[in-house]
């Protein structure tokens, strides 16, 4: 068997704006989860009574359903409702975030919830308001602790991103198909694309566990 | 706008094959990655040297991989490789036991390091041999924590079932865009999916955080 990596360096420019396509894609759906998860997680957890079970439902809705499923809707079947067309890197962004958002509610719902109300209510006596405790004491605590949490939801993001070539993002995986169909090279194009998406997962992970091992201790009480 | 949501009936027959498939795939991706799964985990664990670090590359890898690329690379790259010509519903089930044996195996390592060492060592003292000590004192309890992970592996896996739609394997996303595609009705057909899987997902996710308050760890 004859293997030619040729067909990478000739195409060397696409394929690394499909790199940086899944990279601005996995920054901007991560960030965007993040904050929408935040509000869900305090809508659960503080918001009014009647909208809770709601919220549930949508998280519970998000984790029985699969991404590919919320990218293709929100790209062809959402412009037929709402009427308006969208980019499919838009789609693919508002897809991953619904989706995403779920998993990073629960996740800092766990964490807020991991902090024992005891310090709540020592603050309350301290004359805090429910504002300032989330701020000033719950919060510098949960968030130490989400943090390995949040490293396999960034990881599970990029991974994630992948799948959004189905509904023709130009990231990674959909240019490395485009040049794996025109250059009948499957193996090489493949191949190299594995090795980028383990160079780009790889170090998120271990950098992660990393960090958190440095700050573990500020998450303890 | 008008929908025709009676194209959803018309096409029930195919439909339900394609749920069904899902579930089959399921299943039996489970039933290759939980064995597969133990024994990466025993040869990281208790392997020699090569062995063991073969078995961390093969876990890290492709827990390091988009499971869709994996997909992609077993449809194109196994028959060139193996000279094996694989249907692609053989290819898919591959593919996906390949992804989930790599997670399954974290999951037993972990599960059976959670276990304290002073719990063999006591067992060691009291005359059992190491074999003897994984096997009636370690491993019954490291399968009561390794449940509720391996359960939520399961829901996380019945959803990933999806992606092997890219190859052509005829379950329920694929079926459901392959009768989109002939009848252009798009919303009527994409929410149809989502609804099945919707319908089938979300028992099992809520079964799940049964399992989980079941079998939680307090110590």
């Amino acid at each position: 068997m004859e293997f030619d990596f040729s067909v990478i360096t000739n195409n060397w420019r696409f394929l690394a704006y499909g790199v940086w396509i899944t990279l601005v894609l996995s920054v901007a759906s991560g960030v965007a989860s993040l904050a929408v998860g935040f509000v869900i997680a305090l809508l659960r957890l503080r918001g009014p009574r009647w909208l809770r079970p709601a919220v549930v439902f949508y998280i519970d809705s998000m984790r029985a359903i699969p991404v590919l499923v919320v990218l293709v809707w929100t790209f062809f079947a959402l412009p037929i409702l709402s009427g308006a067309t969208m980019s499919p890197f838009m789609a693919g962004l508002i897809g991953l975030t619904v989706h995403l958002a779920a998993y990073a509610a629960e996740i800092i719902r766990a964490g807020i919830e991991s902090v024992r109300p005891g310090q709540t209510r020592a603050a309350l006596a301290l004359g805090m308001s429910s504002a300032q405790i989330l701020r000033r004491i719950v919060l510098p605590q949960a968030l130490v602790r989400m943090l390995p949490a949040f490293g396999s939801l960034l990881s599970i993001t990029i991974k994630d991103t992948a799948i959004a070539s189905v509904i023709a993002v130009p990231e990674l995986m959909r240019q490395s198909e485009t040049v794996a169909g025109q250059s009948f090279q499957p193996i090489e194009v493949y191949t190299f694309a594995m090795l980028m998406y383990f160079l780009i997962l790889y170090p998120v992970t271990r950098g992660v566990d990393r960090f958190y091992g440095r700050v573990a201790h500020l998450g303890r009480s | 706008m008008t929908f025709d949501w009676s194209v959803v009936w018309d096409h029930r027959v195919a439909l339900a094959y394609g749920t069904v498939t899902t579930i089959l795939l399921t299943i039996a991706t489970m039933a290759i990655a939980v064995p597969c799964g133990m024994a990466f985990a025993a040869l990281r664990l208790y392997g020699a040297a090569p062995v063991r670090a073969f078995a961390t590359a093969y876990v890290e890898l492709f827990r390091n991989l988009p499971l869709i690329l994996v997909v992609y690379w077993a449809f194109y790259v196994l028959p060139i490789l193996t000279d094996v010509g694989l249907s692609p519903l053989a290819t898919g089930l591959a593919a996906l036991s390949l992804n989930v044996t790599a997670y399954n195996a974290e999951t037993f390592r972990a599960g059976i390091n959670s276990i304290r060492r002073g719990q063999v060592e006591a067992a060691l003292a009291l005359g059992m041999s190491r074999a003897q000590a994984l096997r009636r004192i370690v491993i019954p309890q490291a399968l009561r924590r390794v449940l509720p992970v391996l359960a939520s592996t399961w829901v996380s896996l019945f959803k990933d079932t999806s992606l092997v739609s890219v190859i052509a394997v005829a379950e329920l996303a694929y079926v459901s865009m392959q009768i989109r595609a002939q009848t252009f009705r798009v919303l009527e057909m994409l929410t149809a999916m989502a609804a099945i899987y919707w319908l089938l997902g979300y028992p099992q996710a809520k079964i799940v955080d049964w399992i989980q308050r079941r079998y939680a760890v307090s110590e």
